[in-house]
């Protein structure tokens, strides 16, 4: 089968760009987790310590869906179907959390 | 949309009810699904951490930081060679998606031999197995799990390499090596969460530990 380019497909250009941005987030991937090291080690409140990390790892996760696995460009339902499972692991988490976070959840041989 | 269009058009597949090809939804609907099995062992070692038992391990004394962050660094870097990989097929460069392909299956085995190396001071020189702490079991559940994931990653970039020797594979074929790159970036991104709440965590809100 002849598999020359269409002229209605996308160029050179067009490809070249995605390579430069996948690099590009590449490196923003390598300095966040540089920042998420080194917070860490700061003598900061912990709630804003955590609330920093939490927020810098979804940064990281939502670069690497959108970009490397080209949920950006792809169709909205590739997104749906991701995030469908997403919520439900998250809820699943959070109601797992809630649950073994209660009074009566505490083992008798913890002392604290 | 002719069939020249369509088979450069990689994103989208006219054949199919929903424009996305097969093999891609299957992914990630398999993704989504594996979501949940990460989801379920991150939150069993969250859960278990908040009330720790006696001589439960101080996790701080027993991680290794700045070798965990190295093979974070890795398996990211991988992951931009497994983009690069994909978009070099989606434009017909099989040479330059084989480097690609080689290069993140190198940096697998990176983070793997880093894996193992940790498990094993762990083991033998911090006394930390998964069967002699509530910690030590759900963290070599959930670690051990991800880099099980990793190994069969790995297993499946190599079979892509010389699947790719085949005659005639081509630009045709960038839906597989997609749906194989959307597997690695999984697991890239469960790692990003792990190395957060199962490591960095413990440095910002260490659990006391309960009298010996």
């Amino acid at each position: 089968m002849d598999l020359a380019l269409p002229a209605d497909a996308p160029g050179p250009a067009h490809t070249q760009s995605r390579y430069h941005i996948y690099v590009q987030i590449a490196m923003i991937l390598a300095i966040i987790t540089g920042v998420e090291l080194l917070l860490i080690f700061l003598p900061f409140p912990k709630p804003l310590l955590i609330g920093s990390l939490v927020l810098l790892s979804a940064v990281k996760f939502l670069f690497v869906i959108f970009f490397f696995m080209h949920l950006r460009w792809d169709r909205v339902f590739c997104t749906i179907l991701f995030f469908i499972g997403l919520v439900l692991a998250g809820g699943t988490m959070w109601a797992l959390l809630n649950l073994f976070s209660v009074k009566d959840s505490i083992p008798l041989s913890f002392q604290p | 949309m002719d069939a020249a269009t369509a088979i450069l058009d990689h994103p989208h597949d006219p054949s199919t009810a929903t424009g996305i090809p097969n093999k891609k939804l299957l992914l990630w609907a398999f993704l989504a699904s594996d979501c949940m099995f990460f989801g379920t062992l991150i939150s069993t070692h969250l859960v278990y951490r908040q009330h720790p038992p006696p001589g439960n391990p101080v996790a701080t004394q027993v991680f290794d930081i700045e070798l965990t962050s190295f093979s974070t660094f890795i398996l990211l870097m991988s992951s931009l060679m497994m983009a690069l990989a994909v978009n070099a097929i989606q434009r017909g460069k099989v040479k330059s998606m084989r480097a690609s392909l080689l290069t993140t299956a190198f940096f697998g085995l990176v983070f793997l031999g880093c894996q193992v190396w940790e498990f094993w001071h762990f083991v033998y020189e911090k006394n930390l197995t998964i069967t002699n702490s509530i910690f030590g079991s759900t963290f070599f559940t959930l670690t051990g799990t991800h880099g099980t994931h990793v190994a069969i990653g790995v297993l499946w970039l190599l079979s892509m390499y010389a699947y790719s020797f085949k005659k005639g594979f081509s630009e045709r074929n960038a839906v597989d090596v997609e749906s194989m790159g959307l597997y690695w970036h999984f697991v890239d991104i469960v790692w990003i969460v792990i190395f957060t709440a199962v490591y960095l965590l413990e440095y910002v809100y260490p659990v006391a530990s309960s009298a010996h």
